[in-house]
């Protein structure tokens, strides 16, 4: 009886243990067939050099009425057809020697702008820089080069080198923006050690300010050397590992006769979460301040011309704050949440005055204009302009289909509660071709931030050929 | 008839005393060694992305590894050298400081290993990994069991649990062949117990001084209609000096 037991117990295991190998082959189903078959052979490494695309982009806003501060003219366009060749290469010309390019050639037409003009051709020469390195590691750049700084993606404090490079973008996503902006003409010195590296930059003064530039006035095909090299400016900046995965990044900034300092840290916790932060300060005036200031000095605004809100030439030493944190899902949805603080930036004193002064004066030819202005210097200069703002942005790769990916976003004034929010879809049609859209929408009441812009929302249809 | 039996029970007592004498661990640090040479190297890994048992994409990957002394697990580097849009772009893992670039913008950010990069497979995927390092692994018994090629191989069946937190699966299940010690088969794990992946060893040649495997083979359980197949090319020795892991290094990579 015993006997028959453990035979019966034996061939219960051997069944068993047959069943999980059987079962373990029939994953082999799930192998796609073909997989002998020869593939493609891969693309030279060296195409890693470069990315050229051609794209065409056709844009329709809707604009709103009965602003509560009157948006001084011309007003922005409420269509926009855009096609452009976007390329960036980079040449070796010696064992350590290199030579890159990035520029982006635009054809445009717009409601606001007759056919044929010159601005219907706008030439966005980024970068074009030679890099040598002299010593193993040690690296030595001239030429134009967009250097930039900051862990953060919706507001970089450190990234010194954003002020007036971005010019006229078809989203308004931050980490897009990054992409399409204008290099300093600088020297930049790199060395790269083990534990760390260090860098230091030196950007000389080429030319006076220049007005803010619209959509109607930009330059065709020259350099606009005037938006980036309007400073001598210099910095030095350098991380040290501390420990094994933690190494801080301190940076020195000096443009004119202002001192900034700033610092990134990041930390990983686990598999799906990633910390980080950004400060800068430095003795600043306020932004009102240095608005009027920029266009005073310009000629944009009269010289003499009386301040429509309440100025305070001093500097103070001023904060600037980008905190957050990375979540990946695990169906690999990323969010990143942060809070954003610009101590130089619009106090909710300020938006009163901002609404109270402009609304009283709608009538008024000089100080509407005046009062759009901070705002669009503050646009220019790629600072916020309220004091506390909150950021939530997501990323969704293979979203619903695969090969859609869906990006959004929104920023929240935290005083008023109005956001500027878009939503990105991108369908990869082929490694070839991507079809795109986004659809942004500045959300609020007319008496707030966002609700009072003159831009109620847009929509974007895109097609992008790679090559 | 008594020989016959003798040898057979021989043979038993044979696979017995080699399972004795080969931990878990062992079995595991030994398969490590066949996936993965222990000089510094670079390969080109060629992603071929199936949806519906149809080839889609195609991403291809220069990648440069070698071990940390200090950890003994690997350092990557990776370079985006197709498809187009994303040409350029790269990823550095040292350690748990896992970072992005992207050339276009010339912003640093540092990411998780959860973030899906490439296509179907997430960058741990295609990182040169010790699993020996990373999981602690306990024999569940001896199976047959068919690889891609439909061939039986008689292997270790092994469970593999995240030993520290730098692992990007929980829990792995592991088939090793015996005597050869050849990865076969591995079944990826959710921290909830979610089957995640189903990945193949296949294409086992003679590269940098042993046989190994030459092609991984990827199925998502999740959604099983989409696939990846990872081909390791041109896998070269390369002289890698240590400063290349710092984030800095990532816009000075040149394509080689």
């Amino acid at each position: 009886m015993i006997a028959r037991r453990c035979a019966l117990a034996m061939v219960g295991i051997a069944l068993g243990s047959a069943a999980a190998v059987a079962d373990e082959n029939n994953d082999l189903h799930l192998i796609p067939q073909g997989i002998n078959e020869p593939q493609a052979p891969a693309p030279a490494a060296t195409e890693a050099n470069q990315r050229i695309y051609l794209e065409d982009a056709a844009v329709v806003s809707s604009l709103r009425s009965g602003l509560l501060v009157p948006f001084p003219p011309p007003a922005p366009p409420d269509w926009q057809e855009r096609l452009f060749l976007d390329a960036r290469k980079q040449w070796r010309l010696g064992d350590r020697l290199n030579f890159t390019i990035s520029d982006r050639f635009n054809l445009r037409a717009e409601s606001d702008l007759p056919i044929p003009n010159h601005e219907n051709v706008i030439n966005e020469f980024r970068e074009g820089y030679l890099s040598w390195q002299p010593l193993d590691r040690t690296y030595l750049d001239l030429g134009r080069i967009n250097l930039k700084s900051g862990v953060a993606l919706g507001f970089n404090p450190t990234d010194f080198f954003k002020t007036r490079a971005v010019v006229e973008p078809l989203s308004v996503d931050p980490t897009v923006l990054r992409e399409d902006r204008l290099g300093t003409l600088m020297v930049e010195g790199q060395h790269i050690w083990e534990g760390g590296a260090i860098t230091i930059a030196f950007a000389p003064k080429l030319y006076d300010p220049t007005a803010i530039y619209n959509n109607t006035n930009l330059l065709s095909v020259d350099p606009s050397l005037d938006r980036t090299n309007a400073n001598d400016r210099f910095l030095i900046k350098g991380n040290v590992a501390v420990s094994d995965d933690f190494a801080p990044e301190f940076l020195l900034y000096r443009q004119g006769n202002q001192t900034s300092l700033g610092t990134n840290v990041t930390e990983s916790l686990g598999q799906s979460v990633v910390v980080y932060g950004e400060w800068a300060g430095g003795d600043r005036s306020s932004l009102i301040d240095q608005a009027l200031r920029y266009g005073r000095l310009s000629g944009s605004l009269p010289a003499s011309a009386p301040s429509a809100l309440p100025e305070d030439p001093h500097r103070h030493f001023q904060n600037q704050l980008s905190v957050g944190a990375s979540y990946t899902t695990q169906s690999r949805i990323t969010f990143n949440l942060e809070y954003h603080f610009d101590q130089a930036a619009f106090s909710r004193r300020d938006w009163n005055n901002w609404f109270r002064i402009g609304s009283a004066n709608a009538g008024s030819p000089g100080i509407p204009g005046e009062l759009w202005y901070i705002r669009s210097y503050a646009l220019d200069q790629q600072e916020p302009i309220s004091e506390h703002s909150l950021f939530l942005r997501a990323d969704w790769v293979d979203s619903f289909v695969p090969k859609l990916e869906l990006i959004g976003f929104i920023d929240t004034d935290l005083y008023d509660g109005s956001s500027l929010a878009q939503v990105e879809a991108d369908y990869y049609l082929s490694n070839s071709w991507t079809v795109g859209g986004l659809v942004v929408a500045d959300i609020g009441r007319k008496h707030s931030d966002f609700g009072s812009l003159p831009q109620a929302a847009s929509v974007l249809l895109k097609l992008v050929r790679y090559f | 008839m008594r020989i016959t039996r003798i040898a057979a029970l021989l043979a038993l007592v044979f696979v017995a005393t080699s399972a004795e004498a080969q931990t878990a661990q062992e079995i595991i640090a030994a398969s490590d060694q066949v996936r993965n040479p222990s000089q510094p190297f670079r390969s080109t890994d060629t992603l071929t992305e199936y949806i519906g048992g149809k080839p889609r994409d195609q991403d291809v990957l220069a990648v440069y590894s070698k071990i940390d002394p200090a950890t003994q697990q690997y350092r990557n580097l990776i370079r985006y050298v197709a498809p187009p849009r994303d040409q350029g772009k790269m990823v550095l893992l040292d350690g748990k400081s896992l970072w992005f670039y992207d050339p276009n913008s010339k912003a640093s950010v540092r990411i998780s290993p959860q973030q899906r990069l490439i296509g179907q497979a997430s960058i741990a995927d295609v990182l040169t990994v010790n699993f020996a390092i990373d999981y602690t692994g306990k024999l569940l018994g001896d199976e047959t069991i068919q690889d891609p090629q439909h061939q039986n191989r008689q292997c270790w069946h092994l469970d593999m649990k995240a030993a520290n937190e730098q692992t990007s699966y929980n829990r792995v299940e592991y088939w090793v062949e015996h005597g050869t010690n050849y990865p076969i088969k591995a079944k990826f794990y959710s921290d909830s117990g979610r089957l995640l992946k189903i990945l193949y060893y296949d294409g086992f040649e003679q590269r940098l001084g042993r046989v190994r495997p030459s092609k991984a083979i990827i199925v998502d359980a999740v959604d099983t209609s989409l696939a990846t197949i990872v081909t390791f090319g041109d896998v070269t020795p390369q002289e890698i000096p240590e400063a290349w892991f710092q984030r800095d290094y990532l816009p000075r990579l040149q394509a080689q």
